[in-house]
């Protein structure tokens, strides 16, 4: 039936036409070239993220050649999304989160809540069915954390679960023998801390008893042509390297969206590998209403600006460098040619550059534990 | 004083990697088990800081492989160390079992050792072996990764100070000057020498040119440094295990006392944030094992239950189209 249903939508994303006119503002959606423009803003900026060519045989042509999909590796995942249940007693710890540029008064209707903010994690809060056997512990700072973490015994706890590994299956082939002990290996010291460990203030002191188990996930960012939006695939591990399963990455987004609009499909620029992905068909309505706020007050900013009559050398420097300056993207959309046509008279506003950075702000809401957002500190 | 201790590599092979081996076991390889060249990647160790504790969780001392492994001219993304290693693939699980480990294990050593005194080629410190057996029925996938690493006996000590931040020892200016020379090199360094020039700059340069670079620079004022992929701050990385038998396997009479700096910063901080390379005094006795004879070698990696075993990948919730059939529902 899956089957079916992605061959169906393979051949309805080929019979759609490649879209040509920039609508990103009014609808949310962007060309490909678009979606290259702002791409290359991302890789410039967050070099976290490159681009791949993916198999040569899955390329897409309206995308250059080395220039098929978008991707950044080992990006951590500190908790379950499921610990981050949201009650009432939450919202007092919303926040808001102000886009402006902080050297100007910010306009009104630029802010995000974030949720969440500052909330301490308690095991309390974890939802009633959320597994709490397969949380590791959490090893001290002064311990070698890689060594301890991909050590640490979690097979016989997770038994219970129907896709865990079943030890039986590994050959008995443990060869202690093999090497002798070297007292030179970062032994896994969660369990015996080797004497001659540097003894050093224990930074992590404070976090014991807070539990961590800590995943990894590779994120790919496509270019969906039925819906034009671009679209986010994600393959987890665990904190052994071990490949997640899919109820496993289910674990790690939001419960409105697990099961509903994340699913397990074939990644489309490889032959056979299988990934999550976030089904993009709202994600035009969503980026329509996001752009629209943050062009509002982009536009007013840009008249503000504008209107101020002495312009000195360095705040003429400071427009340059924020991401809506008004420098010509390669990404050249008929609205901006209008704009520019127009001079001066018309604020550009909103640039499409910066469309995939709010796009890993939205993403990160469906994905809250995954730090996709690398951005914030910008 | 106390014995330095490394963080071993951490494999993390990405599902690619084994939909690329079924591929290349069917249609090329069939019943071969030759071995076949791979290369893997680190890069400079990540932390991640918890946003809920404010604590800096150090991310495993990775090293990757992934379907791109297998190209010969795969380009690497920037700031990451390519290691090459060989690749083994048993036909049955019988085969797997009963591989002779330990002459595998002793030809990667060796051929390391090889090129230490050869070619000084440090781009071949870090060769590794993966040995692996695919059930390609039950999407099942049976691997061994080891890494190779020469023991020094006695075993490198590090001075009472411990491993202290760059910045005590080269100022902001400084590492950023060479955080812009490794950028501009052709190659990625994987380890470098680092000088202070009279007028106070800093220069690298690679750690082939140790004899020119340092002829006129006294031992103590040396640092060598590594890409650093454990982010650990008391635990250096595997890497530099091979480096330091290679120092004292080359330059016996000027590194009983080598100063290391742990490079760890891919980007320069942000203006609130500090460098995060760290430097340290290591010394060894100087009897240590000066002959060409190779030392002896560990480095086997550890599955999750921490014995000297292989591990598997279960992909069958990700490949087998029964299971993919049941999720979709």
């Amino acid at each position: 039936m899956q089957a079916i249903q992605s061959h169906l939508f393979a051949v309805r994303e080929y019979l759609s036409p490649v879209l040509k006119e920039s609508k990103f503002k009014e609808h949310g959606r962007i060309t490909p070239e678009e979606f290259v423009a702002a791409g290359d803003f991302l890789v410039y900026k967050f070099p976290v993220w490159s681009w791949e060519k993916g198999d040569a045989s899955k390329a897409r042509d309206f995308l250059p050649a080395d220039k098929q999909y978008l991707v950044t590796h080992g990006v951590p995942c500190l908790r379950r999304a499921t610990s981050l249940a949201y009650t009432d007693a939450d919202e007092d710890a919303e926040r808001l989160l102000s886009f402006a540029d902080s050297s100007t008064p910010s306009a009104d209707g630029d802010e995000w809540v974030e949720t969440h903010a500052g909330r301490k994690a308690s095991n309390a809060n974890a939802k009633p069915g959320a597994d709490h056997s397969d949380i590791a512990e959490i090893p001290d700072a002064d311990d070698d954390v890689a060594a301890g973490v991909g050590s640490l015994s979690l097979g016989g706890k997770e038994s219970k679960e129907p896709e865990v590994i079943d030890l039986d299956d590994i050959p008995d082939m443990e060869e202690d023998d093999l090497e002798d002990g070297d007292e030179a290996t970062a032994a896994p010291k969660p369990k015996a801390p080797a004497p001659a460990a540097v003894a050093e203030p224990n930074p992590a002191e404070a976090a014991k008893g807070n539990l961590l188990q800590v995943r990894t996930y590779d994120v790919m960012i496509t270019y969906d042509k039925y819906y034009q939006t671009p679209r986010v695939w994600l393959i987890g591990y665990d904190e052994n390297g071990t490949p997640l399963t899919p109820t496993q990455i289910f674990q790690d987004i939001s419960a409105d969206h697990a099961h509903k609009t994340v699913t397990i499909e074939p990644f489309i620029h490889s032959a056979s590998l299988q990934a999550a992905s976030v089904h993009p068909c709202k994600h035009a309505s969503v980026m329509k209403k996001v752009i629209e706020r943050m062009n509002n007050s982009v536009v007013a900013e840009q008249l503000a600006q504008r209107k101020s009559p002495v312009t000195s050398p360095k705040d003429k420097d400071a427009t340059k460098k924020k991401w809506f300056g008004t420098r010509k993207s390669s990404g050249s959309s008929k609205d901006i040619q209008a704009a520019a046509a127009e001079g001066d008279d018309e604020p550009e506003g909103m640039r499409v550059d910066f469309y995939l950075v709010v796009f890993l702000k939205f993403i990160a809401s469906i994905v809250p534990t995954i730090e996709v957002d690398s951005t914030t500190s910008f | 004083m106390p014995i330095v201790q490394f963080a071993p590599f951490a494999s993390l092979v990405q599902p690619s990697l084994w939909h690329k081996l079924t591929e290349l076991k069917i249609d090329i390889l069939k019943l071969s088990d030759a071995a076949v060249p791979i290369t893997g990647s680190y890069s400079i160790g990540r932390s991640v800081k918890d946003r809920e504790t404010g604590q800096e969780i150090a991310l495993p001392c990775n090293l990757t492989i992934g379907s791109e492994s297998f190209e010969e001219a795969h380009k690497p993304p920037r700031g990451s160390v390519f290691p090459v290693g060989t690749l083994k693939n048993y036909n049955t699980i019988e085969d797997f079992k009963a591989a002779d480990k330990t002459t595998l294990f002793n030809y990667e050593a060796e051929l390391i050792w090889d090129h230490i005194l050869k070619t000084r080629d440090t781009a071949q410190l870090n060769r590794f072996l993966l040995i692996t057996f695919a059930d390609l029925k039950k999407y099942k996938y049976y691997y061994w990764f080891a890494f190779p690493a020469f023991v020094s006996k006695p075993a490198w000590e590090i001075g009472d100070e411990g491993w202290a931040n760059a910045a005590s020892e080269f100022n902001p200016e400084k590492l950023s000057s060479i955080h812009g020379q490794l950028q501009t090199q052709p190659t990625h360094l994987p380890y470098f020498l680092v000088k202070k020039e009279a007028s106070g700059d800093v220069i690298i340069a690679p750690v082939e040119d140790y004899e020119k670079f340092y002829a006129s620079v006294p031992p103590e004022a040396q640092t060598i440094a590594f890409v650093d992929p454990s982010a650990d701050p008391s635990n250096p990385g595997w890497p530099l295990r091979n480096l330091l038998a290679y120092l004292r396997a080359l330059y016996p009479a000027t590194t009983s006392t080598v100063r290391i700096l742990r490079w760890r910063d891919s980007e320069p901080p942000s203006p609130s944030a500090t460098w995060k390379s760290q430097i340290g005094t290591l010394s060894v006795a100087a009897a240590a094992s000066l002959s060409s004879e190779r030392p002896s070698a560990v480095g086997w990696e550890k599955n999750p239950q921490g014995k000297l075993g292989p591990r598997l990948a279960d992909l069958a919730p990700m490949m087998d189209p029964t299971s993919l059939a049941a999720q979709a529902v």
